[in-house]
């Protein structure tokens, strides 16, 4: 008797118990348990259990990377080579002749995500890559087609994403399970560079999440768009003072509010912020001055707002910060939310 | 031991089995039935026992036997190896009413026993002991390489595989063509 040659619900539960390298080292076996196994619906592979996963398009040497971690420290990392038309995985090298190597890249990619069911702990798509000659231009567009194929959200607590316009961000985001993300950062190669966010602040990924990351100048942001994060890292071109109080007005008198940190940093500085909710706690850190404010938050007693920009020579960083009231320093003035000034020492 | 236990566990296959009149609170005697292998071998296993297998049991409840009926015709298991059966029946035996460890170290070790108790558990839908079968299995190639687990399930390569595909098309086509020959021959 031939293994192959079992009942297919014997095979299904021998399946069940094996681990997930144990189902991908099987069908290298043979054709008849290649076939099997790829013909297997996704709820009968054992879950890969795997924490971290990532693809990494290396435009200097020409590879396609993909590592993932598993839950015993494992680490497998597979290098897709331009140059070498070659698949390195633990030690092998594969030629793959005239194979296009980020359809290879996809199609194992693919092939190791069907096996997740638990959710990652990190997901990283770095797929930024220089606009004007990208080496895999189809990259994006071939994830979002895998992604559509797979027709199940990928389950990942913290998400992100290097790329150099929104349909970048665009091409993985959405397939992305909502529930699951917790922290979202947005990145680009170039930190100067500017990138719409209309289309990604309306997806239910953006609206679920707790903290949201931006390193690059974020375009077309509301203050609707961030008051739902509790940690927000913006940069932004400009940001008005009555914007700013707008912020500090939603943060004191909303009391449903998970708020912990809202930071952002705008290119040059403002004269104007210096007092903008007039006299400021001055300190000096570094060389700058530092301007701070203290509001009292409703419905609670021993929670402050400190509203704090701090100049710099290319930049100004502005920053609202859940604080304890035992944190704010001897002399400082904590203001109720109502816009009122309280002393507190 | 209680005068039940001893009521049952001494009955020979051949007598019929009657309650113990001693027996304190008055219970309903247990039932018994037949089945056999390709051996021929007769085994008497309890109704509790059985209930292990779905499919013996759904026999037995259609059939709906008395205890000499059950006798006359054991279900028999032609494609199932005697010592396999026997296999099945001591496992069902030991694991009446009990309910059923996490892990089963009990199992044979030789791949073709395994498999062949696979087969028939499988067939006698016994879902606990076919998933202690098929765990074993598993284990069997756990971290092993495709060359190793090849060589530990005797599987051919594909290579092999299709060479053996292709000599068994030639002979068949021969012994087709020898037939034909012969049917020829056999008109005239």
């Amino acid at each position: 008797m031939i293994i192959t040659e079992m009942p297919e619900p014997v095979l299904d539960k021998i399946i069940e118990f094996s681990d997930f390298k144990a189902v991908l080292t099987l069908r290298q076996v043979c054709r008849d348990f290649l076939n099997f196994i790829d013909d297997l619906n996704d709820s009968k592979l054992p879950d890969s259990k795997l924490l971290t996963f990532g693809i990494r398009s290396d435009y200097t040497e020409n590879n396609v990377i993909v590592c993932f971690m598993g839950p015993d420290d494992s680490f497998y990392r597979f290098v897709y080579s331009e140059v070498e038309k070659s698949r390195s995985f633990n030690g092998k090298t594969t030629n793959l002749k005239d194979e296009d190597i980020v359809d290879v890249a996809i199609r194992d990619l693919e092939r190791i995500l069907k096996f997740q069911k638990s959710t990652f702990q990190w997901s990283c798509f770095n797929i930024h890559q220089l606009f004007r000659r990208p080496k895999f231009p189809n990259l994006e567009v071939k994830l979002s087609n895998m992604f559509r194929k797979l027709n199940r959200k990928i389950k990942t607590e913290i998400l992100d994403i290097m790329a150099y316009s929104q349909v970048g961000f665009m091409s993985i985001l959405p397939f992305v399970d909502p529930e699951t993300l917790k922290r979202l950062r947005l990145f680009s190669m170039n930190k100067t560079v500017r990138i719409e966010m209309n289309e990604i602040a309306e997806t239910e990924q953006w609206k679920n999440a707790k903290s949201i990351y931006c390193y690059f100048y974020a375009l077309k942001v509301t203050v609707d768009d961030i008051c739902h994060f509790s940690n927000v890292f913006i940069k932004m071109l400009y940001i008005s003072a009555r914007v700013l109080d707008f912020l500090r007005e939603t943060i004191t008198s909303c009391s449903n509010i998970d708020f912990s940190r809202f930071k952002f940093e705008i290119p040059n500085e403002n004269e104007e912020m210096s007092n903008l909710w007039g006299h400021a706690f001055i300190t000096a850190y570094l060389g700058f001055t530092n301007y701070s404010w203290y509001f009292r938050m409703k419905n609670s007693k021993e929670k402050i707002l400190l509203a704090e920009i701090r100049p710099t020579r290319t930049k100004t960083n502005i920053c609202f910060e859940n604080i304890e009231s035992r944190e704010v320093p001897n002399g400082a003035i904590v203001h109720d939310f109502k816009g009122n000034t309280i002393l507190l020492w | 031991m209680s005068s039940t236990e001893q009521g049952t566990s001494s009955a020979a296959p051949a007598e019929p089995t009657t309650a113990p009149e001693s027996a304190a609170a008055p219970e309903v005697p247990e039932s018994f039935y037949y089945v056999h292998g390709k051996d021929k071998v007769v085994h008497k296993v309890s109704a509790g026992a059985l209930q292990h297998s779905a499919l013996i049991h759904g026999m037995i409840s259609n059939l709906g036997y008395t205890e000499e009926q059950a006798k006359a015709n054991p279900f028999p298991f032609e494609n199932i190896d005697g010592d396999i059966l026997q296999m099945v029946v001591d496992w069902c035996n030991q694991h009446k009413g009990k309910p059923t460890p996490p892990e089963d170290t009990n199992l044979p070790k030789q791949k073709e026993k395994l498999f062949d108790l696979v087969l028939a558990v499988n067939y006698l839908e016994i879902k606990e002991l076919l998933t202690y079968c098929c765990k074993q299995v598993a284990m069997m190639v756990k971290g092993k390489s495709p060359e190793e687990i090849r060589e530990i399930w005797m599987i051919p390569t594909d290579a092999e595989d299709e060479a053996a595909e292709k000599e068994a098309k030639k002979r068949a086509g021969k012994e087709a063509a020898g037939e034909t020959a012969a049917a020829a021959g056999d008109a005239k």
